[in-house]
């Protein structure tokens, strides 16, 4: 995946929500590897939604687009496809670059 | 400026001026955190919560003049609270905007029915959450203006209403009847009530040949010279005036309201009416007019409390035993005379001066088959 994958551009204003939001994040991908590990479909689920919801909202469009991937694995059961998404999340949020405008 | 005066004053505040608190409820803390700044940044002020119950709670603690409420919440769901919040009359006015999954379809439905006002999507676009809240802001804005205007109109017209009454009613038995105004034509078709009163009959002796030899203009003049004094002197001892006829004022005491000392109030009524009108009288005499003082008649006993009339006239007033005995003393009243029925007088003779009282014995008053005991009072 080259570099412009993991550029997210977030307006000035949310500057100081952002070191949270990363550390919430971080926090969601453990609770991703916990779930899956013990077969926790419906955390998954409720995960994946969450995660679709807050990213784009925050300018990180592709949390919202792993989640929806984590959201769907989970509906049908998919565990591969789940194990693959939560791999992403992880490589991506070890290299995101934030730019603020 | 009356307290009403005030109050429809401050019902005309611009809406600019007026702040505008949206509680936002999310479990996700990042997701409440960012519609707070959002709307902060709009000049908003926003509070944030994580649950439904909380919310409630903090609803009924201090209202807010919006709420952006997130559908999947722990515990009680979004469409739950919204159903409690638009079933309460207390809060149903309060704008919602419920926050779901762009392509939740049967959510969008289960919301209207819950009584949502609006949906915004996750994820959440800026300008799509500005453009809702402001539309809903103005909607909160223009309805609170327009009651606020209301109300100003409400509380102005009872204070024209309160000023048009009092010029016919006393101040009191105004309030009373503007205060059940809401109720319809109540105050007018309540059942009448036996009340036990002290009536106080008050006559300006000698007036009848005064307007003899006056001219009519003058003789209004004089008229509302001496009611003027005499009713300020009743108001003065919270009695209530129930009848002005000619030059004769008809007022109650224990009725509408308690009074348990009633007949020292209408002693006291009585001497003030008589002493404050000693120096109109002074003056009449200088201007060569020939009147001779107020004569008074009290007495106690029961009476009725109602509306007699017809519904086209009707005329809040008391009848009974009362009534009729006061009115049978002040014929007999001479100027600056008091006469007091005996139960009266036995009340309040304590408040009489020693020896300024004087025993007329049993006096057959007209239309009373038993006769009346009679004390005078000259002041």
């Amino acid at each position: 995946m080259d570099d412009e994958a993991y550029r997210v551009t977030v307006a000035k204003d949310l500057e100081d929500l952002i070191p949270v939001f990363l550390r919430n994040r971080g926090k969601e991908l453990d609770a991703l590897r916990a779930a899956l590990a013990a077969a926790d479909f419906e955390q998954l689920r409720q995960l994946g939604h969450r995660m679709k919801g807050v990213g784009t909202s925050y300018g990180f469009n592709r949390v919202s687009t792993i989640g929806k991937g984590v959201e769907d694995g989970a509906r049908s059961g998919d565990r591969a496809s789940l194990e693959a998404s939560i791999a992403e999340y992880g490589d991506y949020l070890s290299k995101v670059k934030i730019a603020y405008e | 400026m009356s307290a009403l005066s005030d109050l429809a004053s401050a019902g005309k505040l611009a809406p600019a001026q007026v702040e505008f608190r949206v509680l936002v409820v999310d479990d996700d803390p990042d997701m409440a955190a960012f519609l707070a700044r959002l709307l902060g940044a709009e000049g908003m002020i926003a509070d944030t919560v994580f649950d439904g119950e909380t919310a409630l709670e903090r609803v009924a603690a201090a209202p807010p003049d919006l709420i952006l409420l997130d559908v999947m919440l722990p515990g009680a769901d979004g469409f739950t609270i919204c159903e409690k919040l638009k079933g309460d009359p207390a809060t149903a006015m309060i704008p919602i905007v419920l926050v779901t999954a762009l392509e939740d379809q049967a959510n969008r439905v289960r919301g209207i029915r819950a009584g949502g006002d609006d949906f915004l999507s996750k994820p959440v676009k800026r300008e799509e959450l500005l453009a809702r809240v402001n539309t809903l802001r103005r909607l909160h804005e223009t309805r609170r203006e327009l009651e606020a205007r209301r109300l100003a109109a409400e509380v102005q017209r009872k204070e024209t209403l309160h000023r048009a009454f009092t010029r016919y009613v006393s101040p009191r038995l105004a309030d009373r009847i503007i205060a059940e105004l809401g109720d319809h034509d109540a105050p007018f078709r309540g059942a009448a009530q036996r009340v036990s009163v002290v009536a106080l009959f008050a006559d300006l002796r000698g007036f009848t040949r005064l307007t003899e030899r006056t001219a009519v203009d003058e003789v209004v003049g004089l008229l509302n010279q001496y009611f003027g004094v005499i009713t300020e002197a009743a108001y003065r001892h919270d009695g209530t005036i129930f009848g002005m006829a000619g030059d004769g004022l008809l007022v109650g005491f224990n009725v509408p309201f308690s009074q348990p000392d009633a007949a020292a109030r209408a002693w006291k009524a009585a001497r003030d009416m008589v002493e404050s009108f000693s120096p109109v009288l002074a003056a009449w005499t200088a201007r060569g007019r020939m009147a001779t003082g107020v004569g008074i008649g009290v007495a106690s006993g029961e009476a009725i409390l109602g509306n007699i009339g017809s519904p086209h006239f009707m005329s809040h007033t008391i009848i009974g035993d009362a009534v009729n005995t006061a009115a049978r003393l002040v014929r007999m009243a001479k100027p600056a005379e008091v006469l007091l029925a005996g139960p009266v007088y036995e009340a309040i003779r304590a408040l009489i001066p020693a020896g300024a009282a004087q025993s007329l014995g049993d006096v057959a008053l007209r239309g009373k088959t038993e006769p009346t005991p009679v004390f005078s009072v000259r002041l």
